[in-house]
């Protein structure tokens, strides 16, 4: 897959042309709530695909202008999002500008604080967030998954709000996801180190795959 | 010269020449057939003996019956005839002339006839042609033979070797003086004088004292024998040579030569174990009251060879202090003739030995051996003491029963003590007065002990230094030495006095007190907040960080021991609510807010080429650490064990010496090399393949070959 180059900056990226994944760094909240999940879904990538990827990820911060050197930025957190006016700003832009934000309630709970400041200041940056049908092309753009997204073990065991959710949701740009939400606490699912993933009789990380891959391609 | 004795003449030159013919054909027969059996038997391992000169010169006297049988043929018509036909000539004159049938009229004119003819060059050119092939066949018999000893050899080596593929021939040969060598071992007289006879011996393993005689058939004319830096004698008895040496303490070799041939001989000297004796009564060392009565002593001794005498000693030791005074004696001494197991029993009187109070007696049994050679060798066994008590230590001998720790009871938490409460206090009025006090002192004791172990919780955390406003009260200047002169005199002395009353020393006594203090400080400061006991503590402005961290457990003390004084006195109704008010203080402790510090998260980065199965194993867990450097001394055995094993495909007779040399060398340093090289030496001496004891004696001298030592913790069978 030939993908274009990146303007990375040197430093951090040194190979233009390949994929970092990104994690996005708000003033508010615990953005870093989950360390591993990027090193989890690069493994993932470079296990299953042949896209260039760099064997580290990057912390971005909303407000500055590297966030759109990223094609994928992922954000997560437990505790209450309030965006600044430029994280506001520069997600609308970069929504606009063709980049894809996949946001992640850790707490998996529609009650919790992270889910409704989250849905309340995604839908002021990029406007409401609609339920993302199960046949839509990220299910099925690398691996298939027919059924929707994955569910995960939180989910199933009844944690947080006690909710299988069946959907993820989303803001269009276009037919194309520019916000991918999920209260699927994916941030759990995958936060482990990817050494353990041999522990695992199905590698639970493959729909990361993807969703790196829509982003990519789309 | 007439015609007849000249074919007289010729007739003798042709019975030489078919008793030379005779002669060289059954030598060649003879050689041929010894040839043949020798390559035949050596090639199949079996010595050459002298069956096989039997059977090649029965051989030979077959083949020299039919090679003479001419000589019987030699007629003189015949040997005229054999000259005529060589001679054409004669035209028969000269059978003519020699014919036995009588003078014939024209005698004298044949005479004139053959006498100008001459045939002696003929027949002896007939003659030499006839000789020949016999001649041709002796030197191949002899050819033969020499080659089959050398292809005999060459068969011994491939089977003496360290390799099969040897293939070279040896410059050695059993030398002939030792060919049929014995060793005869007498053992030293006191272990039997036993006789064993080894044949053909290289190496002979025996007690340090025993007579080895090297003997061999023949005159022994030139033979030479020693052993390191000794010359051992060579003694022709009879029809062979002999040669005796003792063996010593030390392994050493004894070197046959004859010429420059070399017979090695190693002599590894086995040391004559000393006795081993058990002292089985007494057991153990014992204090007795009195030393009366008798006490018997029993024992066991073993030795290898045989123990010769075997003893009872004791050592007994009066006085105390810088004075003692020893006697010593010897108890039931027993011959026991060599015999390897001995049972020793004797009785001992103490009142013989006239004991007074505070003496001891050792105790050991000894045996020995009838080495006379080194020895002998004596055993003891370990030493039991016998202890007379003084009057003034029996309040130290006897042991007073201590009672039996009190069991570790569980806690009736405060909840169950509500509730015991509350039942109480609802068969209150159906109970009797005594019973009612019973059972509500039974559930002030638990209050009791539920109270205690939540004032262990708090005045846990004050550690054994109390440190902090309450620890450093007035009383803490008696914990450090430079402010004792602070300290009043009084004060002081009754610090002393408490000391020496507990046994402890003024620092245990001021700092016990000193944490006392402390405690008591901190109730004091929680009585004090706390009041009676009715309000929630609630400390404001200067309140310490101990009672900040304890305020609920605090306020739980308290109220647990104004529940236990109301229980005490049976008053459970009012017991009730500082029960209930400590629980609930324990539950706020429960809730407290607790942090748990957030460690950095790990930079974890990805190996894509480990991922994508493109990279290479690094194995950096089993990284290889560097061999320790042998042994010097090993290294040199290792190198000396190379050397010979090259050596073996040259010349195996001169790599087994060497091999012999390195063994004897090893059996002090390296036994387990010693023994591997043994039975590489029994493989190439008995024409076995040797490779695979050689490989393990290399193996052992690289030091790459070490015993596992027994089984591992884990490694057997669950």
């Amino acid at each position: 897959m030939n993908l274009p180059p990146l303007a990375l900056p040197t430093s951090r990226f040194p190979l233009p042309g390949e994929f970092v994944f990104a994690t996005a760094q708000y003033e508010s909240g615990d953005w870093d709530s989950a360390p591993l999940v990027p090193a989890n879904l690069i493994d993932s990538v470079a296990r299953y695909t042949s896209l260039p990827v760099a064997p580290t990820g990057a912390i971005v911060a909303l407000a500055s202008d590297d966030l759109f050197r990223f094609p994928l930025v992922f954000l997560t957190g437990h505790l209450p999002v309030r965006f600044t006016d430029a994280e506001r700003t520069n997600i609308r832009r970069f929504a606009d500008r063709g980049g894809m934000l996949f946001v992640d309630d850790h707490n998996h709970d529609i009650d919790g604080a992270f889910h409704k400041t989250a849905v309340e200041e995604l839908t002021r940056a990029v406007g409401p967030l609609s339920r993302l049908p199960n046949t839509h092309p990220i299910y099925s753009t690398f691996f298939k998954f027919p059924d929707g997204p994955p569910n995960t073990s939180h989910e199933l065991n009844g944690w947080g709000d006690n909710l299988v959710h069946s959907h993820l949701r989303a803001a269009m740009r276009g037919d194309r996801i520019a916000v991918l939400y999920s209260n699927k606490d994916y941030s759990s699912e995958w936060g482990y180190h990817p050494d353990n993933k041999r522990f695992l009789a199905i590698d639970n990380t493959k729909f990361g795959v993807n969703i790196i891959v829509y982003a990519l391609t789309r | 010269m007439r015609p007849l004795d000249r074919v007289i003449r010729t007739r003798r030159a042709l019975a030489a020449a078919i008793a030379t013919r005779a002669a060289l054909g059954s030598f060649g027969t003879v050689l041929l057939t010894a040839a043949f059996l020798t390559a035949a038997l050596r090639g199949s391992g079996v010595a050459t003996s002298s069956a096989v000169w039997l059977v090649a010169g029965l051989v030979g006297a077959v083949a020299l019956a039919l090679l003479v049988r001419p000589w019987s043929r030699l007629t003189v018509p015949r040997v005229a005839l054999w000259i005529e036909e060589r001679v054409p000539a004669l035209q028969y004159a000269l059978v003519t002339a020699v014919d036995p049938a009588g003078a014939w009229p024209g005698a004298t004119f044949l005479e004139r006839e053959i006498d100008r003819v001459s045939w002696d060059r003929v027949a002896a050119r007939a003659i030499v042609r006839g000789l020949r092939w016999p001649a041709v066949a002796a030197l191949g018999g002899l050819a033969a033979f020499l080659l089959s000893l050398r292809v005999g050899v060459a068969s011994a080596v491939e089977h003496d070797g360290a390799r099969p593929s040897v293939t070279t021939t040896s410059e050695r040969e059993v030398p002939a003086p030792f060919a049929r060598l014995v060793a005869t071992v007498r053992s030293p007289a006191y272990a039997g004088g036993q006789v064993v006879r080894v044949e053909s011996p290289a190496s002979i393993a025996a007690l340090v004292g025993s007579a080895v005689v090297l003997e061999a058939p023949g005159s022994g004319d030139g033979v030479t024998a020693d052993a390191g830096d000794r010359s051992i004698p060579v003694q022709r008895v009879g029809a062979a040579w002999r040669a005796t040496v003792t063996v010593e303490t030390r392994p050493e070799v004894v070197r046959l030569r004859h010429g420059s041939a070399e017979r090695l001989v190693a002599l590894e000297p086995r040391p004559d174990s000393v006795p081993v004796v058990r002292l089985l009564f007494p057991a153990r060392d014992t204090v007795i009251r009195a030393a009366r009565g008798e006490l018997r002593l029993s024992a066991q001794a073993h030795d290898d060879i045989g123990v010769a005498t075997a003893a009872f000693e004791y050592i007994v030791s009066s006085g105390e202090g810088e004075s003692f005074q020893f006697r010593s004696g010897t108890l039931g001494v027993r011959r026991a003739d060599s015999a390897r197991d001995v049972a020793l029993d004797a009785p001992l009187d103490l009142d013989q030995l006239g004991l007074k109070p505070g003496d001891m007696v050792h105790l050991r049994a000894v045996a020995r051996d009838g080495n006379s050679v080194s020895g002998p060798g004596a055993g003891a066994s370990e030493t039991r003491v016998l202890r007379v008590a003084r009057a003034g230590e029996y309040d130290s001998i006897a042991v007073e029963g201590a009672p039996p720790p009190e069991a570790d009871k569980s806690l009736i938490s405060q909840r169950m003590l509500i509730m015991l409460t509350e039942a109480l206090e609802k068969r209150r009025p159906t109970l009797a007065h005594e019973t009612l006090v019973s059972e509500s002192r039974q559930i002030a004791r638990d209050q009791t002990r539920l109270r205690k172990r939540v004032g262990d919780i708090i005045f846990q955390r004050l550690g054994n230094n109390p440190t902090g406003e309450e620890g450093r009260g007035p009383d803490d200047a008696l914990t450090s030495d430079s402010t004792a002169p602070a300290v009043d005199s009084v004060r002081r002395d009754s610090v002393r006095r408490a000391a020496a009353r507990a046994g402890r020393t003024p620092r245990e006594i001021v700092a016990a007190d000193s944490a006392d203090s402390a405690r008591a400080a901190l109730l004091r400061a929680a009585s004090a907040a706390t009041g009676s006991g009715d309000e929630i503590l609630d400390f404001e402005g200067d309140e310490t960080p101990v009672v900040a961290i304890n305020r609920p457990l605090l306020e739980a003390y308290n109220a647990m021991w104004e529940a236990s004084r109301e229980l005490d006195q049976a008053e459970t109704g009012r017991a009730l609510p500082p029960m209930r008010r400590a629980l609930a203080a324990i539950q706020r402790a429960r809730q407290a807010e607790r942090i748990y510090l957030r460690g950095k998260a790990p930079a974890v980065v990805v190996d894509l080429a480990r991922v994508r199965l493109t990279g290479k194993e690094k194995g950096a867990a089993s990284t290889r650490l560097p061999r320790a450097p042998m042994d010097p001394a090993a290294a040199r055995r290792a190198a000396r064990l190379a050397a010979a094993i090259e050596l073996a495909s040259r010349s195996p007779a001169a790599a087994i010496d060497s091999i012999v040399l390195l063994r004897v060398q090893s059996l002090d340093a390296a036994p387990q090399l010693a023994a591997a090289l043994a039975d590489a030496l029994v493989a190439m001496r008995s024409g076995r393949d040797a490779t695979t004891a050689l490989a393990r004696a290399r193996r052992i001298a690289d030091g790459s070959l070490r015993g596992a030592g027994g089984l591992g913790d884990w490694s057997g069978v669950w």
